[in-house]
């Protein structure tokens, strides 16, 4: 072989791959998620990648707009009967599993069953219904105790572990064990033999899914499979995925760094934006079991002191469109949000806080504070509250680890002597504070609570007044109630929200604003 | 000498059997739970106590380590706690890009370390010596994540000449194949060319000092003959040496590699496995380098007796 002829063999070996990516490329989207995509059972887990998948592969029977208003999805609609104690749902015609089986009553009754068996908003519903049933093939009775008015918002929830309908076959599996089938009859089929745990996972469009007409918003709507193809690409290294995304080699990055923000603005071919409408709220988790912080004076001491805009800044940086203080246990612009009980949260004075710990008897007493060092925006605010705890003058012992290491020490009920805890840190999807029903971490019931075992029994019986409570006028009074309580027992410290902007190329159509992460209906122009 | 490798073989067994209790050990006793990363944060503990009682995480730690051990003996490396996946499937999806990242840096590295360890020998004291040198103190010094940034930035991201991550299976094209690994390959081979070259140089140079190498060029033999056929031979022992030891140094470096460029390998398996505490993969995995890095003494002791017919077994 001439060299010539050599070298232009060569230079075709190398280009035609190339050739034939780019005519891949624009029927296929390729994404960076935020996180590895382990477990694909969103019941078994609460992981957010999980959700995020399973909207994609699974579809909820009723979804929720951008008003918090419930919007039937596979459902039909439904019909109230009894006074509010009977709900009858009817299903859409022509919706089908990916394996062509149409979606049934009995399929919705198993879904919602295992479901409840793990969900906090679910166990109240499982708690105060009668009974469940398929009526026909269409159409699902579910029979209350007594009114419960939450019933539809329940099974609209959109954040943490939503009520996703799968076969009934494979929603009969145990809540505690993985389901080993991921047939679902949402807007794109999961590839599994393509996925590479760590690596990729791929979808493909699923033809047989029929949107509805109305146009999206959060998670009802149309769900539209715009890309024919969808590849998750999981890069765990923000500057390469970084680069990537600059370079064209992927189509959209879920949650870059915030570091990383300015360089990615400054390219023409990218657009940065807030797809989270809500955004992210930081925690500051104390331990009520141990002190110093199991006096409540030690911990109202500590929020006087509290500083949002430190904590919000020390994630975001220097850019205050990126945040918003919110003195509040929940959600800014959500329903029940107030300021009613907040005024100690807004006092920010170091000196103030000093004088009240020195009068509610610290004593110098060890606060291990757990530090997840491998999380950027836990680690941020974590650094702020070990910053404060010094200047506060208190015994700190600051234990830097990995996340991983963090929930296991932070389940351990035992005194610091022996493995406990004082304060962690820890973030929040925004819906994730919208009211009682989804805030697992204001939960007051001691040894059963979430990590910091608060107790409360004031809070608990308005939390249950809350459930029963006829009208959102009614939800709003009670909820005010909840949280002027919580700002004198403390169950933690509210710090606030911050946006975690997306990235993608300017080519990318169709991203939908949510505060839950929405793949479907976005697409690419060539 | 086929007793001897028969001998060597059989003995792995005892050492894999004593990597395994020690990972196994040092896992359970270590801090983590992945029931806790499964539950994920809208979980009470009460939860998180089920799902360790579901996956068999509260039994003593004999019960677990004798139930690993039966599935060792019958080759079943377990399940992924996360992904429901069996651990030899998860580790056959990336072996592939491990070993060939691994082969490329070793031919890549061998090529250029050590022409410039013989070259720097031959011109000791000159100024091509202290450039080598100075190359392999940037090689040693310099982590290999940065190496990783810089050449990404300037190859992929400024001159586009080639992609910034991923990898390409050798299946789907050898253009694509090479282009994917090329970055990788400097940046973990920096610090490997940096050793051999070192090395080579200074056999090289106690080599070059012995009697028949002063009898070679009284013969009238040519230079490259001289450093390529007696000298380099001759001093082939030690280096080998040094590129065996030096796997484990590779194995170490690709996984930081891998994340670096995003490779789909058993570096960042590990890693991920770490994070999450998904035992079982990382159990797998530690036992799989173990026995390679066993392996590869073996075969390092047996190219011994290639490059010095002295030695005998």
């Amino acid at each position: 072989m001439r060299r010539r002829t050599f070298i232009a063999t060569a230079a075709a070996t190398f280009a035609a791959p190339r050739v034939h990516g780019q005519a891949t490329a624009t029927r296929t989207l390729r994404i960076v998620p935020q996180a590895n995509l382990t477990s694909l059972d969103p019941v078994w887990t609460t992981a957010t990648i999980t959700r995020t998948h399973s909207y994609l592969v699974y579809d909820t029977i009723l979804g929720v707009d951008a008003n918090f208003q419930v919007k039937p999805q596979l459902a039909d609609g439904w019909q109230i009967e009894d006074d509010g104690r009977t709900y009858i749902f009817t299903l859409r015609e022509g919706q089908r599993f990916h394996n062509g089986e149409p979606v049934l009553a009995r399929d919705c009754v198993a879904s919602i069953r295992r479901w409840w068996a793990r969900d906090g908003f679910g166990q109240e519903v499982a708690k105060r219904h009668d009974s469940i049933e398929a009526l026909d093939d269409r159409r699902f009775r579910i029979r209350l105790k007594r009114p419960f008015s939450h019933l539809l918002a329940a099974l609209a929830k959109p954040n943490a572990s939503p009520c996703f309908v799968m076969p009934e076959s494979v929603a009969s599996t145990s809540a505690d064990q993985q389901i080993t089938s991921w047939i679902g009859s949402g807007p794109y089929r999961f590839l599994r033999d393509e996925w590479v745990p760590g690596s990729r996972a791929a979808y493909a469009r699923f033809e047989g899914y029929v949107p509805r007409r109305e146009e999206p918003e959060w998670t009802s709507g149309a769900k539209r499979a715009n890309a024919e193809r969808m590849e998750w690409h999981i890069i765990s290294d923000p500057a390469t995925a970084g680069a990537a995304l600059q370079s064209g080699e992927v189509d959209f990055w879920e949650i870059p760094l915030h570091d990383l923000l300015p360089v990615l603005r400054r390219n023409r071919n990218i657009i940065v934006e807030n797809r989270d409408t809500i955004g992210t709220v930081g925690m500051l988790r104390l331990n009520h079991l141990h002190p110093p912080f199991d006096n409540p004076e030690i911990r109202r001491a500590l929020l006087l002191a509290i500083n949002q805009e430190d904590y919000l800044k020390a994630v975001v940086g220097d850019h205050p469109e990126m945040f918003n203080a919110s003195y509040s246990y929940w959600t800014l612009g959500g329903p029940m949000h107030t300021e009613a009980g907040a005024d100690a949260l807004k006092v920010r004075s170091v000196e103030r806080a000093k004088e009240a710990l020195a009068k509610a008897g610290y004593r110098g007493e060890r606060v291990v504070q757990l530090h997840a060092s491998d999380f950027p925006t836990i680690a941020a605010q974590s650094l702020v509250t070990a910053d404060l705890l010094r200047r506060l003058g208190m015994n700190l012992d600051f234990v830097a680890a990995d996340w991983g290491t963090v929930v296991q020490r932070r389940a351990s009920r035992e005194p610091i002597e022996r493995g406990g805890w004082n304060v962690f840190h820890t973030t929040w999807a925004g819906p994730d504070w919208m009211d009682p029903a989804a805030a697992v971490g204001m939960r007051t019931n001691g040894p059963n609570a979430w990590f910091g075992w608060p107790t409360s029994e004031k809070i608990e019986a308005l939390r249950e007044q809350w459930f029963d409570a006829p009208n959102l006028a009614e939800q709003k009074r009670i909820a005010t109630a909840i949280q002027v309580e919580a700002f004198q027992v403390v169950p933690h410290v509210p710090l606030g929200h911050f946006l975690s902007p997306s990235a993608w190329r300017s080519n990318v159509t169709g991203v939908l604003r949510s505060p839950v992460v929405l793949f479907y209906n976005m697409g690419k122009s060539a | 000498m086929l007793a001897y490798v028969a001998r060597r073989i059989l003995s792995t067994i005892p050492v894999m059997l004593v990597v395994a209790f020690v990972v196994f050990s040092m896992l359970i006793l270590s801090p983590g739970d992945p029931a806790a990363v499964i539950a994920g944060d809208q979980a009470t503990p009460e939860d998180v106590e089920r799902i360790r009682a579901a996956l068999g995480l509260d039994r003593p730690f004999f019960v677990q380590f004798a139930e690993f051990l039966w599935r060792l003996l019958h080759f079943d490396l377990g399940t992924s706690i996360f992904t429901n996946l069996p651990v030899s499937h998860m580790i056959a999806q990336r072996i592939e890009p491990t070993v060939a990242l691994m082969v490329f840096t070793i031919v890549l590295s061998v090529a250029i370390a050590v022409p410039l360890g013989v070259i720097a020998a031959w011109k000791a004291g000159s100024w091509i010596d202290r450039g080598v040198m100075i190359f392999a103190v940037f090689g040693f010094s310099v982590p290999v994540f940065v190496v990783g940034y810089l050449l990404a930035y300037i190859f992929a991201l400024e001159l586009d000449w080639l992609p910034v991550q991923g990898y390409t299976p050798i299946a789907q094209g050898f253009g694509p194949f090479v282009e994917n690994l090329v970055l990788p390959s400097i940046a973990l081979g920096s610090v490997y060319i940096a050793l051999i070259a070192r090395i080579t140089r200074a056999t090289m140079l106690e080599v070059l000092a012995q009697d028949y190498i002063r009898t070679a060029k009284a013969k009238g033999l040519g230079t490259r003959d001289v450093l390529f056929l007696h000298a380099l031979k001759n001093a082939a022992v030690p280096i080998s040496t040094v590129v065996g030891i030096g796997i484990a140094l590779l194995i170490g470096g690709a996984v930081v590699t891998e994340s670096v460029f995003a490779i789909p390998g058993l570096g960042r398996l590990t890693v991920d496995a770490i994070l999450r505490r998904d035992y079982p993969v990382i159990q797998g995995v530690v036992l799989l380098f173990s026995f390679v890095y066993v392996l590869v003494n073996l075969l390092i002791d047996l190219l011994y007796t290639v490059f010095d017919p002295r030695i005998r077994y």
